[in-house]
Order: C-alpha cells, then sequence, then structure tokens
C-alpha cells in the first residue's frame, strides 16, 4: 500500500505513539528501523481500517529516549536499530547486538549512510554479556549455535533451577547475510531474487511482499487471474509449511511412524507447487507485475487431484494426532502464553492466535484476493502448546479448503491477461510503499523507499520471527528443560529471516 | 571338560560378540518397517562398532582418563553379566551370579557411566547424570521385588537355579512369573533407556538421559560404550523374557534344547515388542515417568504377596 511520510521529533515520539496507539482499537506498531542513520523510521498500521502510516523523526545526535520503556514490542526492533545503524536507544534496558556479532569490527553500522560521530554516550559493541541469575542451585546450559539436526544456528542460555528453565536468554545473528543492503546494490527489477531469499521458507510470502511493494509504487494493479494464482501460491506455502511443523511436533513426541507419513505428505504439497509454478518452492513465480506463467489446463488439473488427495490422507493421520492422549498429555498445558503478554510484545501469527490475540493480516490487509477471501481467523484461547498445534491444524484445513476453492473456481484457460504486466524503466523518485502479508509465521512486512533518481533507496522486511522469537523466552520459563524442545518447534521461528 | 561345553562356550563367546549389535538392528529394522522404510540392514550396528573403533577421538580438554577407564570398566561389567546371568536356558556359565550381585552389577555400571557423564565437565553430561540416577532410584525397587519373589519361592537366590526349570515350587506359579515378567520388563525399558521413558533416536539434547550422558564420547570410547548399552539389551530383554518362557508349564517338560531354542524366541519376541512401542508409542513427560515405573513397582509387590502366600 501507498505511504505518505509524517515527519515527526524525536523527543516527543514516546507520548506520539502512545496517543495514536491508544486513539483507537486494531493499532499495532509495524516496525521500527531508520533509512540512513540519521532519522528513526516508524511504520504504523491501522489493522481496521487496513491503512499504515510511516512516521520519520529525525535523530541528529544519533541518540534518541528509548521507546522500549513503554512499548515492549519495540525492543527488538530497537537493537537492531543499534546494530546495523549505530543509532543508541538511551535507557534501553537490554541494549546487545541480536543481528552484528561481536566478531565484526567495533562501529560495523552497515546500513549508516551518514558519518557517525561519537557524542558521549554511545554504547559500545563489547563482549556478549547474558542475563546471570543467582542463587542455590541455579545452573546455566548452553546450548547451540551448532544444533544436533540440520537446522539455522543460534544460541540458547538457559538458567535453570533444577529440571525447571529460570530464565532462557537468546542469541542469534549468526547468520547475517546483509539481504536488505543488496536488494538497494542490486537493479531494482532483479531486486525480486533477493527479496524472495530472505528467508527461504517463506519464499512465496517474501516474493509476493516485495511485488505488491513495488507495484503500488507504480499503480499497478494485476488481473484477478493472477491475484488468485498468488492466493493459491501463498496457501500451498502455508500448508506445506504447516504440515512440516506439525511432523516436526510428532517428531519431538517420539510419534515416528506419523511424523514419516508428514514429511511424505509434505511432499505432495511441494509437488503441488511444482505443479502450478515449476519450482517446489515457488522460486521466481511470483514477480513485480504478476506472475512467472499462467498454469496449463493439465497442471491445473493436477493440482487439483493433488489437493483433494492431500486432504483426504492429512485426515487420519491427523485425527489420530489429535486423538492419542500421550500426546495431548505432552502439549496440555505447556508453554502456557498469557494472551496480555502476546498483544504486550507484539506476537504474531499462529502462536498468538493460540493465545487468543484476534490478528490474521489476511483479514485486513490486501494481498492477492485477501480481505475478500481470506478466511475465519482461527483462534485458541489457552495459549499453550497444545492449542498452537490446534490452531496449526485447522488453518492447514483452511489453506487446503481455499485452494481447491480457487483452483475450482477460476478461469485461467483462455485468459487473454498476460502473466506480467511490462514494467516501466524507473520506479518513481522519493516515493515509499508498504507490503503487509500474513507469512505462514504471520505478519510480514516489506517496507520500500526510493530515491532522487527512482532507485531503491532503503528496503526494509520485518520477518515475523523479529516479532515473536521473545515469545520462546516468556514461555518457557518456569518450564521443564526437557518441554523446551517441543515449546520451540511449537514456535518454529526462523534464524535467518530474524538475522536477515 | 568335554567337547560339548568347549563347543558351548564358544557358541556362547561368539553370541555374546553378535547378538547383541544383531538385536540393536533388529530394533532399528522393525522400527524402520513400521514407518513404511526400509532400513538399514540388520548388521548396520555391527558394522558401525567396527567403523567406529577404527575412527580418531575426540577428547574434551577437562576429561581425564575417567572417560577411557569408565567405558572399559562398563564393558567388562556387561561381558561378566552376559556370560553369568541367565538370559537364554541351558547356557552353560562359569560361574553363577544370585539376584544382589546381578543386580548391584547394573548398579556398578551406572556408577562407571555417571562417572564418565561427569568427567568431562558438560552440562548435558551432568543433567543427564542427574535424570538417570532419579530414574534408577526409582526403578530398583521394582527389579528387587521381581526378583527377590522369585527367590523366595525358589528357596534360593542363585539366578541360574531361579532360572533353571528344575525347581518344582517355582513350575505351578505361571501367575507369579508373568508379573515378575511384566516387573522386570517395565523396569528394563527404563534401565535401558529406550521409550517411553527416554528416546533413543532422539537428536534433542535437553531432552534425553542416556544419550546425553554419552555425548562426549567419540571413536572407540563410543564404540565401547555403545557395545555395553547393547550386551545390557541383551541381558535384561533376556532376563525378562525367560520370565515369560517359564510361564508356559509345557516348555518345563520339554528338552533342553528345545528350552534353549524357545529362550532364543522369547528374546526376539521381548525386543520386537520393545521395538513395536517405540514405532507406535510417545516419549512420556519427564513428570509423568514415575507413574510409569510404579506400574513396575506394582507387578514387583504383586510378586511378593504371590511368594509370601505360596510359601507360607
Amino acid at each position: 500500500m501507498k505511504l505518505d511520510i509524517k515527519t515527526t521529533v524525536a523527543d516527543t515520539l514516546t507520548s506520539d505513539l502512545d496517543s495514536w496507539l491508544t486513539e483507537k482499537d486494531g493499532r499495532r506498531t509495524g516496525l521500527l528501523t531508520s533509512i540512513d542513520g540519521s532519522e528513526v523510521m516508524l511504520l504504523l498500521l491501522d489493522t481496521q481500517g487496513g491503512t499504515a502510516e510511516l512516521w520519520c523523526a529525525p535523530v541528529p545526535d544519533n541518540s534518541y529516549t528509548s521507546l522500549t520503556l513503554k512499548f515492549p514490542q519495540l525492543h527488538w526492533f530497537e537493537r537492531v536499530l543499534w546494530d546495523l545503524f549505530g543509532v543508541v536507544p538511551l535507557q534501553h534496558p537490554r541494549l546487545k547486538p541480536v543481528v552484528i556479532h561481536e566478531e565484526y569490527p567495533q562501529k560495523f553500522y552497515p546500513l549508516r549512510q551518514t558519518e557517525w560521530q561519537d557524542n558521549g554516550h554511545n554504547a559500545v559493541h563489547d563482549e556478549h554479556h547474558f542475563l546471570e541469575v543467582h542463587g542455590a542451585g541455579v545452573w546455566e546450559l548452553p546450548v547451540g549455535p551448532i544444533h544436533a539436526g540440520i537446522i539455522e544456528p543460534g544460541h540458547f542460555r538457559f538458567s535453570c533451577l533444577g529440571e525447571n528453565i529460570v530464565n532462557l536468554e537468546l542469541r542469534l545473528g549468526y547468520v547475517h547475510r546483509g539481504v536488505e543492503k543488496k536488494i538497494t546494490e542490486v537493479p531494482w527489477q532483479k531486486a525480486h531474487f533477493v527479496a524472495e531469499a530472505a528467508a527461504t521458507d517463506t519464499a512465496c510470502a517474501n516474493a509476493l511482499a516485495h511485488a505488491i511493494a513495488v507495484e503500488s509504487l507504480l499503480d499497478l494493479e494485476p488481473p484477478l487471474a493472477v491475484q488468485s494464482l498468488r492466493t493459491i501460491a501463498l496457501e500451498t506455502e502455508r500448508a506445506a509449511m504447516h504440515i512440516a511443523d506439525i511432523g516436526g511436533m510428532m517428531t519431538d513426541i517420539g510419534m515416528v511412524g506419523l511424523a514419516a507419513t508428514m514429511s511424505r505428505l509434505r511432499g505432495s504439497a511441494l509437488n503441488l507447487a511444482q505443479a502450478l509454478s515449476g519450482s517446489r518452492f515457488f522460486r521466481a513465480y511470483i514477480v513485480p507485475g504478476g506472475i512467472a506463467a499462467y498454469p496449463t489446463a493439465s497442471a491445473l488439473l493436477q493440482a487439483q487431484e493433488l489437493v483433494v488427495s492431500l486432504k483426504k490422507s492429512l485426515r487420519p493421520v491427523l485425527t489420530m494426532f489429535q486423538e492419542n492422549q500421550a500426546a495431548i498429555s505432552r502439549m496440555d498445558g505447556i508453554g502456557k502464553l498469557k494472551r496480555s503478554l502476546a498483544a504486550e510484545f507484539g506476537f504474531v501469527g499462529v502462536a498468538a492466535r493460540a493465545c487468543g490475540v484476534d490478528y490474521d493480516a489476511r483479514r485486513h490487509f490486501p494481498h492477492g484476493l485477501y480481505p475478500l477471501k481470506a478466511p475465519p481467523t482461527v483462534l485458541e484461547t489457552s495459549g499453550d502448546i497444545l492449542a498452537c498445534t490446534n490452531v496449526r491444524i485447522r488453518e492447514l484445513f483452511a489453506s487446503l479448503d481455499l485452494i481447491e476453492e480457487l483452483i475450482g473456481t477460476s478461469r485461467f484457460d483462455g485468459n487473454s491477461d498476460r502473466a506480467v504486466t511490462s514494467l516501466p524503466a524507473k520506479l518513481p523518485a522519493n516515493k515509499q510503499s508498504c507490503a503487509v502479508v500474513e507469512a505462514f509465521r504471520g505478519e510480514l512486512i516489506h517496507l520500500l523507499l526510493t530515491d532522487e533518481q527512482g532507485n531503491i533507496k532503503r528496503y526494509a522486511i520485518k520477518d515475523p520471527s523479529l516479532n515473536n522469537w521473545t515469545m520462546i523466552s516468556i514461555m518457557v520459563r518456569d518450564n521443564l528443560i526437557a518441554d523446551f524442545p517441543l515449546c520451540n518447534k511449537s514456535l518454529a521461528l526462523s534464524y535467518g529471516g530474524n538475522d536477515l | 571338560m568335554n567337547n560339548t561345553s568347549w563347543l558351548a562356550y564358544i557358541a556362547l563367546t561368539a553370541a555374546i560378540v553378535v547378538v547383541p549389535p544383531l538385536l540393536i538392528g533388529f530394533i532399528r529394522k522393525t522400527k524402520a518397517r513400521l514407518q513404511n522404510r526400509v532400513g538399514a540392514p540388520y548388521h548396520q550396528p555391527l558394522l558401525d562398532l567396527i567403523k567406529l573403533l577404527s575412527k580418531g577421538e575426540l577428547v574434551s580438554e577437562h576429561a581425564s582418563w575417567v572417560l577411557r577407564g569408565a567405558a572399559i570398566a562398563n564393558v567388562s561389567i556387561a561381558l561378566l553379566l552376559a556370560v553369568t546371568s541367565p538370559w537364554i536356558p541351558g547356557m552353560p556359565r562359569p560361574f553363577d551370579v544370585d539376584i544382589f550381585l546381578f543386580i548391584y552389577l547394573f548398579a556398578l555400571m551406572r556408577f562407571f557411566s555417571v562417572l564418565s557423564a561427569l568427567d568431562t565437565a558438560s552440562p548435558f553430561g551432568g543433567f543427564a547424570a542427574g535424570r538417570d540416577l532419579t530414574l534408577a532410584v526409582l526403578v530398583e525397587p521394582a527389579v528387587m521385588l521381581c526378583l527377590t519373589a522369585l527367590a523366595v519361592v525358589a528357596q534360593t537366590a542363585n539366578l541360574s537355579e531361579i532360572f533353571s526349570f528344575t525347581g518344582k515350587a517355582l513350575s505351578v506359579q505361571a501367575g507369579l512369573w508373568v508379573m515378575a515378567g511384566c516387573g522386570l520388563y517395565l523396569s528394563s525399558l527404563v534401565e535401558l533407556s529406550r521409550m517411553p521413558a527416554d528416546d533413543p533416536t532422539t537428536h534433542l539434547e535437553l531432552t534425553m538421559v542416556h544419550e546425553a550422558m554419552i555425548l562426549e564420547n567419540s571413536g572407540p570410547n563410543l564404540a565401547l560404550t555403545e557395545y555395553a548399552t547393547a550386551l545390557k539389551l541383551l541381558v535384561l530383554m533376556g532376563v525378562s523374557g525367560q520370565c515369560f518362557l517359564h510361564a508356559f508349564a509345557a516348555v518345563w517338560q520339554t528338552s533342553p534344547s528345545m528350552q534353549t531354542a524357545c529362550g532364543a524366541g522369547a528374546v526376539l519376541l521381548a525386543v520386537a515388542v520393545t521395538a513395536l512401542i517405540e514405532a507406535t508409542g510417545v516419549k512420556l513427560r519427564w513428570t509423568k515417568l514415575p507413574e510409569f515405573i510404579a506400574y513396575a513397582i506394582t507387578f514387583g509387590l504383586l510378586c511378593l504377596v504371590v511368594a509370601l502366600g505360596v510359601v507360607k
């Protein structure tokens, strides 16, 4: 969607933001970042109206009073802002790096364009300090960054009392690749290749968000058939990843047989993607201006058959899982998260809906055929990992129903519309736009700003994991150490998407 | 010593070397087949052991000679258990063990495992050792009760005599044998770190018991540790399998060679049930484990009630 920049003052940001957020229901902070290091930029979302605002507050001496003190949902954003731009949020309660590892040179601020001046109150990146818990019987357990199993790197530092977790601190940033910077460096026509690789298990959602951001700058509205296929693609990705994540829960509980079936069925979902797009992960499928190509009639027929058979094979497996009392007792009441905390920390996606936060970007922000075709928000209230798994299972079936409906009703054959609208050579100068997409993990935001020449000046990506990593620390508190893997799996967060 | 017993000893030695890894392979194969996978060949664990023995080692700088010493001690004790305890009927034995030596040789193995886990000063080894000891404290009474009940009825603490198909008093106690078998089998699952107490195939360090204890072992040390575990599997599955076998009056009447054959079948069956539990079951939550072990203890108590009734 299109955005206007509203310039404000850093000194009054806290009170301005407070009054803006409380003025109406359904308002939330989208992301906090900067353009070149000389200002703080806030993207604010009005979920009721499906609109967004962009606030810009200059910070001439590269420091400002931290917003985290009043708005805990911004605490990682402010840490990332310091990491990437060297802008210091003063009085931030726990200012330490998130995405830039201490091995990088001192005062290395990769996205900063303006000169960095030492103004006396700049925090320094020094050796990483974990929060230490003292007391009789408290012991520390370091896990990672290299884990057993082929997953991304991240470090967990547990402070435990016996078998109970007292505190969990995360340390990420091992896979910082400079995605946001890279997008500004490549020709904008090719930026979608970088954007969709920001978190490759979310390739489709990232590509869609990028396409929407570019198209709204160009005032372009893709034809209905394209919108419909994009929706199918997004839902296929969601279905495939939900199947993988539910299968992950089964593996961790020890239900090896069901887990093996789930990984086979995930293959079917990927085959569906292959039939529609020629790529099992929808790579290079959704592009600014449209989609790579319309599927042939036979491919659609194949896709239709795949969805129907997938639904049919999933039912009995998931029923066996959901009705297994031993499996339920492994999840019931574990990793409980309060709704008030979820709202306060701005959590998104499946886990937030599992504790009653009624937010699904598909119902609020236009992308694909949404909000028109958005399925009802799946909500649970108990906030434990059982609720999380149940939300995931219900969303999976809602996605498959929607895919089946769209493939069945949309007419793609004999389509006179072109799959890709040709784009102008230049983007409009000094403009900005953003896109909010419900990826399978939750709200994904892409924010695009152009400079005087119409090149991309700043490209910000907010993966849902950036909101949600804090959740794992909160939900495992006072739980058993042995239950941590299940809690972690139920959130299924991305390391690469967070580190970018 | 005559020729037959020489042959028997050679057969026993061969069985002790080859069978334990094959049993592990059998469990893995069964689990794989139940998941519609082909699975590795039955003898894969044997090949793995040979591979591990020829590999180099990576030893923590904090580790001492205890790490190696404990592994050697454990294999020695496991071998001792395998040659002396009656995991298969008609087995030649250099000497007999009684039930207390049997139980406390296992305890001694656990002592060395815990030592080696603590020796490397890794937090994983630390918490896993704590968990292992917690489970041991809970399981020991169950094993003790089951075996004592059998000993009371047989009027001897000699394990081989109890399991020798000779005692008159025990031949009519089918119920006692079944209950003792159940108690011992459930305890064995915990003792062997199999599901539902522990998941031997998991990659999740934080939920492990046995696997986290041996995390710092590599190369030959890991081979020794794995081999000791496989021997333990043979002995415990064997002894609990024999309990069920003794419940059948027909087996008491047949020839010794037939009894040996049935005994081998009982071991295989016990291992197959373990594989079945692992393929279909769910790993229990840590706090639910005492409830699970309570079943084993209950079987032990019932055994004792029956035994005291018989003796009176």
